[in-house]
């Protein structure tokens, strides 16, 4: 028998329901991190791809303003500067504009990946929850590649929840709707709060889930995706994440060929932690 | 090549910082005349009214993509160097497509501005030489028209 369960005179301890409810708790927790960080893995090609554009033009854009002025130094040295100058000047000016829209660029995907990767504290806070869901639409759209055109509409919506968490359920739903999309296609997000409730809703126009799939969907290791495309948790964590830890809904309509919409639901005023209600 | 002979290239990526450093480089180090584009359509209205000596085209594009792009470069204007610049995600699909475009090159982003101009220069080469043998062998066609014809004469006026 494991440490984890000291035997005593009269035989191993058998584990309270407590004891074994919190190990049970803390697995799950350790697995929705693991969902979530292989998720970020399988972003991270799309991440970096992202990434070198702007930093082909930076490294470019450096070679060129070197160059640029060396020859505006020897051009400083002649009685009277000739016009290819001002046509320099001109240019180095230009590309110093795209040097910082480039660096903001990179600045804003590390910045969603660091969001993305932030873990939550014991208990909820308050978060801005459409500004959750606009970070793990920034990671998605890095996957999607100009192939998907995504039109949110989200609306405030101040929430007491585990911001990361709901990070990562959004996350799961929207690489799920990109890969449901097989060539060109459109995600709509939409956000809005209700009756003390936030609704988030994610509409794709996709090849829409198979009536004998629709029950198995959030059902743990189910997929349908193609080796090292998916795990086959994160609807299922999703679920966890939604319904547990926020005792909120999460479901889905889908018309085969047409495509699918997930909505989450989560209490605007945060989960009733237990001795508090 | 002489890097001073002027020559028209095309450059196509709807990110506009990529064509504004691809220009700024080249134009800085060359004489020759770059076309941006971010909308390969409007490239596309280009190539068909303009002659050019060599394409460099991104891969993925929300219109169309590189290779459908350089498909229809192929169609309006052969002789016309095609160059591919893609991400290193894309290089698999740009591989498969090569083929079908009949690529001169593909370079990947981020791009070795050295590397960058060679393939240029090089592409803009072979379009202006294959061009010229073009030319050489209408001259050649023209002067083979021209001495049959004398050979038709000589046979009509001694015979």
């Amino acid at each position: 028998m494991s440490s984890d369960c000291p035997s005593t005179a009269s035989g191993p301890r058998v584990r309270t329901a407590e004891e074994l409810r919190a190990e049970v708790a803390n697995l799950e927790g350790r697995l929705a991190e693991a969902d979530k960080m292989a998720l970020l893995g399988r972003l991270i090609a799309s991440v970096v791809h992202e990434i070198n554009t702007p930093i082909g033009s930076v490294f470019s854009n450096n070679q060129v303003a070197a160059k640029g002025l060396e020859t505006l130094s020897r051009m400083l040295e002649e009685p009277a500067p000739p016009p290819k100058a001002q046509q320099i000047v001109k240019t180095l000016r230009s590309l110093s504009d795209v040097d910082r829209m480039a660096c903001e660029r990179i600045s804003a995907l590390i910045r969603s990946v660091r969001n993305f990767s932030r873990g939550d504290g014991e208990r909820p806070a308050k978060a801005a929850l459409q500004d959750v869901l606009a970070n793990s639409i920034k990671l998605a759209e890095t996957s999607f590649r100009n192939r998907i055109a995504i039109e949110a509409q989200l609306g405030p919506a101040e929430c007491e929840c585990y911001p990361s968490a709901m990070g990562q359920v959004f996350l799961n739903i929207l690489v799920n709707a990109g890969q449901a999309i097989e060539n060109d296609g459109r995600i709509q997000v939409k956000l809005a709060v209700e009756d003390g409730w936030a609704h988030a809703a994610i509409t794709d126009n996709g090849q829409g889930i198979r009536p004998e799939n629709c029950g198995c969907i959030f059902k743990e290791g189910f997929t349908t995706k193609p080796m090292g495309e998916g795990t086959g948790l994160g609807l299922s964590i999703a679920r966890r994440i939604v319904e547990e830890k926020h005792q909120g809904r999460i479901w889905f309509e889908s018309t085969v060929g047409v495509g699918t919409t997930f909505h989450v639901s989560v209490p605007v005023a945060g989960p009733v932690v237990k001795g508090e209600a | 090549m002489d890097s001073t002979v002027r020559a028209e290239i095309v450059l196509v990526d709807d990110e506009d910082m990529v064509i504004t450093s691809v220009r700024a480089f080249l134009e800085m180090e060359t004489e020759h005349n770059v076309h941006g584009f971010t909308n390969p359509n409007d490239a596309i209205a280009h190539l068909e009214t303009h002659p050019v000596d060599v394409v460099v085209s991104d891969y993925l594009m929300p219109q169309m993509n590189g290779i459908q792009l350089l498909a229809r470069s192929k169609a309006l204007q052969p002789e016309a160097a095609r160059v591919l610049l893609t991400g290193h995600a894309d290089k698999q699909s740009a591989i498969v497509a090569i083929n079908q475009v009949g690529l001169y090159q593909y370079l990947e982003k981020p791009w070795d501005n050295n590397q960058l101009l060679l393939v240029v220069q090089s592409a803009i080469e072979r379009t202006q030489l294959f061009r010229s043998l073009q030319t050489k062998i209408a001259e050649l066609e023209a002067a083979h028209g021209n001495m049959a014809d004398i050979r038709a004469k000589l046979i009509k006026a001694f015979l």
